[in-house]
């Protein structure tokens, strides 16, 4: 994970999203919830010092249910305490992530604000999502060779690439990353007549 | 020789009415304000180190001793106490001579409320002015001693001075002559007097010593920074109380059953002589003004300093997260360390509810909420006293709810199984009383004046509509949902949880 981070990071990546948990991997077994929340602490831990010297800034999308371990709680909070002014790129990891489940969240959050039905748009709407600043998604990169979207940041796909190498995540190293990154530059992307917005890979 | 109340300077024998007076001196020297031989001690490290030890006699009187234990916030909010003892002292010896009597009767109003029993059923008393003015000769001796024990003793006619400047404070309380002995001369054998004869190992004495450096809590502004904090104290808690016992006099030393420690009494000297060498360091490095207000300061302020503070304080706690991210993992699990908005029943407890720190609710507590409140909003009577009232409504409320085995206090446990039935009548009635006596212009609105008076900080909250004031109903509802839903982040926690 951490070399594809630092290939992303040198080839002039600004953000970039993995998706580590979803919302509804809460159903696997207990013992594997267990062993994975184990796991993501490890890795925040250890990876922690160099994400922050690289001039990284950490987010973790999601991370609101009461079952993930205290500890681990701790440490993500630090690690976005740590990093949160570090501009060089934003790796934000989707952890207890679900893209509808976000969608609804800012649907609430813009009745709250009681905003007329005539006044929301598109623009409007994301600025009550998680993270508003985060740009629309450009690369999605699918590893193990599935091809499903699996609730992943729903709003902010809408006009992503997608790529599906088969190598499962644990293997997909930092020359996959370049591959999928230079199959993205040969696509041609023209948004429905859409402007692009600003580069980010997933 | 010239003494404190001879007829040039009616000092000591002054009298209750005797005030405005302002002409008072020693040989020529004002006995307040700049110029004082108190005012030159105010800025001295060493008088910090003076301070403890001072305190730590007062509270081997036994009738000081329970008052302190029975109604004090010193152990749960030292740093609150701090600030508004420091606050007292620049009053009552600073050059006004209105200040210093207005803070004399508030004083007093605050000390009268301070009797009952101790433990032994012995009683005591704040207004006794035998024990007040103990306190006034632990504070002078403390001054002595501090200057003796840095090896640059006092002269005879500088003493004198002080002395009579103790004096002349003990007279602006409105107590008579005669409590403190006129002279130098026999200050002395009354000192050794009391230490042989009245003084014991007080509970009080014990928790000073012992306990309160070595969990005393971070000062509003390191809040963010536990461990750090923690790390400091249990460096220099022990050291702190070590330094205190050696440099008791000895007699009460034997006495007490205060332990005897190989190296302490150099330590000690040691102490006391680099706190002195301060006094080297340029103007204005060390200001005990600038140093009491700090460490009482809300990081929440809008204090320019605090808002330095906020940013050192981002700093830190960015050094903090990469601290924590980077200490080996412990073998056992964390506990769980809640941040929700809502506190729980056992952490409001302690948190406010609880200011004594005894770990049960009882009147002393209500009435150091009140207490606090009154200083902060400066209140004269007859508000203080509809503020206490208003209070004292609340207590019995509050008994005749929880007190489920009648002991007349209410348990931590007792309470945690009756909430959330908590806002009764008169918990609102305390809410529309302090509402009445923070407004103080009594226009039916909270400006931003008053509301700094009372939460030292500027509006933060959204004041939709209202402008930039506060109604009586949306005080009122920020109060009970902090009382009794037991809400954070709301400007009460640096007023009454914090500090």
């Amino acid at each position: 994970m951490i070399d594809v981070i630092e290939a992303a990071r040198a080839a002039g990546v600004g953000w970039l999203s993995l998706f580590a948990f979803s919302t509804e991997n809460w159903r696997r077994p207990d013992a594997e919830i267990e062993f994975l929340m184990h796991l993501v602490r490890r890795v925040v831990r250890k990876h922690a010092p160099l994400l922050h010297a690289r001039g990284i800034r950490c987010r973790f999308l999601g991370v609101s249910d009461p079952r993930i371990p205290p500890g681990l709680a701790r440490d993500i909070a630090d690690l976005m305490t740590l990093t949160g002014r570090n501009r060089q790129m934003t790796l934000t990891v989707a952890f207890d992530h679900g893209g509808r489940r976000d969608i609804v969240e800012a649907a609430r959050s813009l009745i709250r604000s009681g905003v007329s039905p005539e006044a929301v748009t598109e623009e409007s709407f994301a600025a009550h999502l998680p993270f508003p600043d985060t740009p629309d998604v450009d690369l999605v990169i699918r590893t193990s060779g599935e091809q499903r979207i699996s609730n992943f940041m729903l709003w902010q796909v809408a006009y992503a690439e997608w790529v599906f190498p088969p190598a499962l995540w644990p293997d997909f190293r930092a020359p996959d990353f370049l591959e999928c990154l230079h199959a993205y530059r040969q696509r041609e992307r023209r948004f429905g007549g859409v402007l692009p917005n600003q580069n980010g890979e997933t | 020789m010239t003494t404190a109340d001879s007829p040039q300077s009616p000092t000591a024998g002054a009298g209750t009415g005797d005030h405005g007076t302002g002409g008072r001196d020693f040989g020529g020297e004002p006995l307040f304000g700049p110029g004082s031989q108190f005012h030159t001690l105010f800025n001295d490290p060493r008088w910090a180190l003076a301070m403890i030890r001072a305190t730590v006699l007062e509270a081997a009187h036994p009738q000081i001793g329970a008052a302190l234990i029975e109604n004090s916030t010193f152990v749960v909010h030292p740093w609150r106490r701090l600030g508004n003892t420091f606050m007292s002292l620049r009053r009552m010896f600073g050059a006004d001579d209105h200040v210093r009597q207005r803070e004399a009767t508030r004083l007093n109003r605050m000390h009268a409320r301070l009797h009952g029993t101790d433990a032994r059923d012995r009683p005591y008393d704040a207004m006794d002015p035998a024990v007040r003015a103990w306190v006034v000769a632990t504070m002078f001796e403390s001054a002595v001693t501090m200057c003796r024990l840095s090896g640059q003793p006092l002269e005879q006619k500088t003493m004198e001075q002080l002395y009579a400047e103790f004096q002349a404070f003990l007279a602006a309380m409105g107590d008579g002559a005669g409590h403190l002995p006129h002279g130098l001369d026999e200050f002395w054998p009354y000192y050794d007097r009391v230490i042989a004869e009245e003084l014991e190992n007080t509970e009080a004495m014990r928790i000073i010593l012992y306990k309160l450096f070595d969990h005393l809590p971070a000062p509003p502004v390191l809040n963010g920074f536990p461990a750090l904090w923690a790390t400091g104290r249990a460096l220099a808690g022990p050291v702190v109380g070590a330094i205190t016992v050696a440099s008791l006099p000895e007699p009460f030393r034997r006495r007490a059953g205060l332990p005897e420690i190989a190296g302490v009494q150099t330590l000690m000297q040691g102490a006391y002589l680099a706190a002195g060498l301060a006094r080297f360091l340029p103007e204005g490095w060390i200001k005990a003004e600038s140093i009491a207000e700090l460490v009482t300061l809300s990081p929440d302020s809008d204090d320019p300093r605090a808002r330095t503070i906020a940013a050192l304080r981002d700093q830190m706690k960015r050094a903090g997260a990469l601290m924590r991210l980077i200490t080996p993992l412990p073998a056992e699990p964390e506990p769980a360390t809640a941040t929700t908005a809502q506190r729980s029943a056992e952490e409001f407890f302690t948190d406010v509810l609880d200011q004594t720190g005894d770990g049960y609710l009882d009147w002393p507590d209500l009435a150091a909420m009140a207490r606090e409140l009154s200083s902060r909003l400066d209140l004269d009577e007859p508000e203080e006293t509809r503020l206490y009232n208003a209070y004292a409504d609340w207590w019995r409320e509050l008994q005749t709810a929880l007190d489920a085995d009648g002991d007349g206090r209410i348990s931590a446990r007792e309470y945690a199984a009756a909430v959330p039935s908590l806002a009764g009548p008169a918990l609102i009635r305390v809410a529309e009383v302090l509402f009445d006596v923070t407004d103080k212009n009594g226009d039916q609105h909270i400006d931003a004046d008053e509301y700094r008076a009372l939460f030292r900080t500027a509006f933060h909250r959204d004041t939709t509509k209202t402008g930039e004031t506060y109604s009586r109903s949306a005080f009122i509802n920020d109060f009970l949902s902090f009382m009794s839903a037991r809400r954070r982040t709301s400007p009460y926690d640096p007023l009454i949880a914090e500090a």
